[in-house]
């Protein structure tokens, strides 16, 4: 029954994307006041096991996508590369079905930190903007109080950590700091926190700052467990949570009035066998208000220019500097294959 | 008992407090005093007014209605100087018949090039009430017209509502979302974009046009920040207008419409392929879409029914940049034909764009006075001016709340290292806020913009130095973690013999003798 729905999703999502315009967003909604969204999506577990974890963030990176968030603004962190793992029996593709119609590793995916550079030092920098100052701007997290900013995590936790690759972990209390120094700063607007480890929820006890909606796909205590496996490539494929937010944003392409409400009560225990946890003590507006294109979509404000300026003199720019580059052609020639010549002249 | 004595010694006399200094967070002492300060200082920008008038009755009149118009205002502070006209000005400016040589007339007799220092001249005949162009100098009829002519001070010349915008806590104000954060200098990267290069030809040298038309126009804000001009030809990006085809009037009986809400995805696919947020600095992205053949020419529609209508279709995204559809005319689309698109207009769109992404607002229509249409690319005068006041009061600001912050994290978050260079910098950005706010509110603009400009860039490198992070993996937590184990076993017996160490001490007897 699940899997017909699902297929039936994809059937829409492929169908009726490409001939839909851009969402209105109605009436009823409260007025968001940001001016763009980015998102930060990352995997922290390495291993061809975790496979599932891969599969998960890149699925959410290509809903984000679809709803609009350009690759400039989304930062993925991936910390290992299944798509070209030896055991992948298929190379260059992960999917997050076992009926593999979807290859979440296209051929347009931006990852910005992948490999060991995904460790809790680059994970903390790039959320509190203390790069090193070589960093390309694409590597770095430009928001400004404007921004409505999407954040993913999923990977193996525990009370109060989450395990990046195996090594190190990051604490609730680091990721709190981390972004209470964001909100000190005035680098967002309004943050969407989604954790799916198990016992997420534990990672956003801490947090402290203003403007904050979080949601862990389990309480502290739970496992949170992955959805089904797919034979043929051998391992779980993907988090049963991730799986059914991925089922609830295919069907919000297509109707644009899902609210955050809907999105935090999109797997209920029946279906992801542990219980959803949901902060919303730090988030000032009303989730049963606030749609979720504020977070997933993608908001470009785009001003019509009608007064162009009429330019009546045609203007020359002053030449600073003369360039003194000579245009004589320099002859080239072949050297002697065996310097002969140096020889030569100390003889 | 001297060997217990000496293990005392040693682990709590010298090594508790070693132990204690060396695993201490490093940090400078802070000036927190004078951050926290930074309320007490001058919080206005003063400005020069010289009023003109032909009589003195005018001008005390109309300088008393600016002086009471200003009086609320925390941002800036006109100082006003009231004059009246020397006769033999006075003669020229009844008797000149164009304003631009009246100008020319009071730019002889005053210095017209300081910047900061703004004149409101008397002039009789005037069609306007207010008459205001490109230079430094404003006209008005007479005392009647004294309400337009604050008003025009107000929105016009002093933008007093986009400064306090500036200074405001929230970004609720348009222009602030506009306009691109301060910044040292930016990127200007013109990208030229021609989805069909097999089928159309086009001469349009866009290195020329950047270097010309931006150059000439950036070359006047170069007191501000430094800019990097650069053009690119991105070929084959074709992007999906979903256009209609509508009939019309015109003389190819057609045009293709785009719906207003399809054209951000424009911007995400000119993103992906100009790849200008590589770049170390912010960009200004200008980007000339040539429309292709089958699909021209191409009008901009805000929903189903209604065109924009203007000389060209052209759309802005804040703190993003520009984009021009250039449509080609049919007889540029036949086979042997060159298309050479308009660069005078498409160039004059770009330029008004940039002006507000760099801070330079819109002006708003204000009855009775009349602002003389920008013609060419160079700024007014009196906008730079604005331009630089926004800039310095948005630097100072910025800078202190930056500081504030980071004082407050530094209370709030124990683990966060200050090291010499970035207590260097926090030292050098709150003296250069002061100062900048002392020049501010002398009206020395030009320095108190570099100031200002220091003290911003000064914060920044402060909070967003990454050695603030250096003590990430370890945390106080940690700290006992891994000392604790260590010491414990250690300690043990050091703090046992303390008891027969005090005992020994006090010259009983330690051992007690066995008694049997």
């Amino acid at each position: 029954m699940m899997c017909q729905l699902y297929i039936i999703c994809i059937l829409i999502t492929v169908f009726v994307i490409p001939f839909n315009f851009g969402i209105e967003i109605p009436e009823k909604f409260q007025k968001s006041n940001h001016t763009n969204n980015w998102a930060v999506l990352v995997d922290t577990s390495r291993f061809w096991f975790n496979y599932r974890h891969v599969a998960n963030v890149l699925s959410i990176y290509r809903s984000v996508k679809l709803f609009g968030i350009p690759d400039s603004q989304i930062i993925l962190m991936i910390s290992d590369d299944m798509a070209c793992n030896p055991r992948n029996p298929r190379p260059a593709t992960i999917f997050n079905n076992a009926h593999e119609q979807i290859n979440v590793y296209g051929d347009d995916v931006e990852v910005d930190y992948r490999g060991y550079e995904v460790s809790v030092e680059n994970f903390i920098r790039l959320l509190t903007g203390r790069v090193p100052p070589d960093t390309p701007r694409s590597k770095q997290l430009l928001t400004d109080e404007g921004s409505n900013i999407l954040i993913y995590l999923t990977g193996h936790g525990g009370d109060g950590f989450l395990k990046f690759q195996d090594s190190e972990e990051v604490t609730s209390q680091e990721l709190a700091d981390a972004l209470e120094q964001m909100w000190q700063k005035r680098r967002y607007n309004e943050i969407f926190f989604i954790i799916d480890t198990c016992q997420a929820s534990s990672m956003y006890e801490k947090f402290y700052s203003p403007n904050i909606l979080a949601t862990a796909s389990s309480l502290v205590g739970e496992d949170s467990l992955s959805h089904h496996v797919d034979s043929a490539i051998g391992v779980y494929i993907i988090d049963r949570y991730t799986y059914y937010v991925l089922e609830f944003l295919e069907h919000a392409f297509s109707s644009s009035e899902k609210t955050m409400t809907e999105f935090l009560a999109v797997c209920p225990k029946s279906a992801c066998l542990s219980t959803v946890g949901v902060r919303s003590d730090l988030f000032k507006r009303d989730p049963s208000k606030v749609p979720i294109t504020d977070f997933f979509g993608s908001v470009r404000p785009v001003t019509i220019t009608t007064d162009p300026i009429d330019i009546l003199d045609i203007p020359k720019r002053k030449k600073t500097e003369k360039q003194n580059k000579t245009n004589v052609l320099e002859k080239r020639k072949y050297l002697p294959q065996f310097p002969v010549h140096l020889v030569q002249g100390s003889a | 008992m001297w060997a217990s004595a000496s293990f005392v010694g040693v682990l709590i006399i010298i090594g508790l407090p070693l132990w204690w200094k060396t695993t201490e967070v490093y940090r400078v002492t802070l000036p927190y005093d004078q951050i926290s300060a930074f309320d007490q200082l001058p919080r206005t920008i003063s400005t020069d007014l010289k009023i003109l008038a032909n009589d003195e009755a005018t001008a005390s009149e109309l300088a008393a209605l600016i002086e009471v118009a200003f009086e609320d205002s925390n941002t800036i502070k006109p100082k006003i100087h009231k004059a009246v006209l020397s006769d033999e000005l006075h003669h020229a400016l009844e008797s000149v018949a164009d304003e631009h040589d009246a100008v020319d007339e009071v730019a002889a007799a005053y210095n017209l090039t300081a910047h900061n220092c703004f004149y409101v001249v008397q002039r009789r005949p005037l069609f306007q009430q207010v008459w205001l162009a490109g230079e430094r100098v404003m006209f008005f009829r007479d005392s009647e017209d004294a309400p337009i002519v604050v008003e025009a001070l107000q929105k016009w010349v002093y933008q007093m509502s986009v400064l306090d915008g500036g200074r405001a806590d929230n970004a609720a104000d348009s222009a602030r979302r506009t306009r691109l954060p301060p910044s040292a200098g930016y990127h200007v990267v013109l990208s030229v974009v021609h989805p069909t290069p097999d089928k159309l030809k086009v001469n349009f040298d866009a290195k020329e046009a950047v270097e010309d038309y931006i150059g000439s126009f950036v070359d006047e804000l170069s007191i501000l920040h430094n800019f990097t001009l650069k053009s690119q030809w991105l070929y084959l990006l074709n992007f999906d207008f979903q256009a209609r085809e509508m009939k019309d009037n015109s003389d190819s009986g057609r045009h293709y419409s785009v719906r207003r809400d399809r054209l951000h995805r424009l911007l995400t696919a000119l993103e992906e392929r100009a790849a200008t947020h590589v770049a170390a600095l912010p960009t200004v992205n200008l980007a000339m879409y040539l429309v292709p053949c089958r699909m021209a020419p191409l009008v901009i529609y805000h929903d189903v029914a209604k065109p924009v209508l203007a000389p060209v279709q052209a759309f802005m995204s804040p703190k993003w940049g520009g984009v021009v559809l250039a449509s080609p005319e049919e007889v540029d689309c036949t086979p042997q034909a060159v298309w050479h698109p308009n660069t005078r207009l498409i160039m004059g769109t770009f330029l008004a764009q940039l002006r507000p992404l760099l801070g330079i607002p819109d002006t708003a229509f204000i009855s009775g006075a009349f602002l003389e249409p920008l013609r060419s690319v160079s700024p007014r005068r009196w906008e730079l001016d604005a331009l630089l006041r926004l800039r310095t009061l948005e630097q100072i600001t910025t800078a202190q709340r930056t500081l504030q912050s980071l004082a407050q994290l530094l209370g709030e978050i124990s683990n966060i290292v200050i090291n010499d260079e970035v207590g260097a910098s926090i030292n050098s950005a709150v003296e250069n806020i002061q100062k900048a706010s002392v020049l501010a509110a002398e009206g020395d603009i030009i320095a108190a913009y570099e100031t200002s400009k220091r003290a911003y860039l000064a914060a920044e490198t402060a909070f967003m130095d990454p050695s603030l992070l250096a003590l990430l993996y370890f945390p106080d937590d940690q700290k006992y973690a891994i000392y604790i184990p260590l010491f414990l076993p250690i300690m043990f017996p050091v703090v046992l013999s303390l008891k027969n160490l005090l005992l020994w001490f006090r010259g009983k007897p330690v051992h007690k003798d066995k008694t049997d």
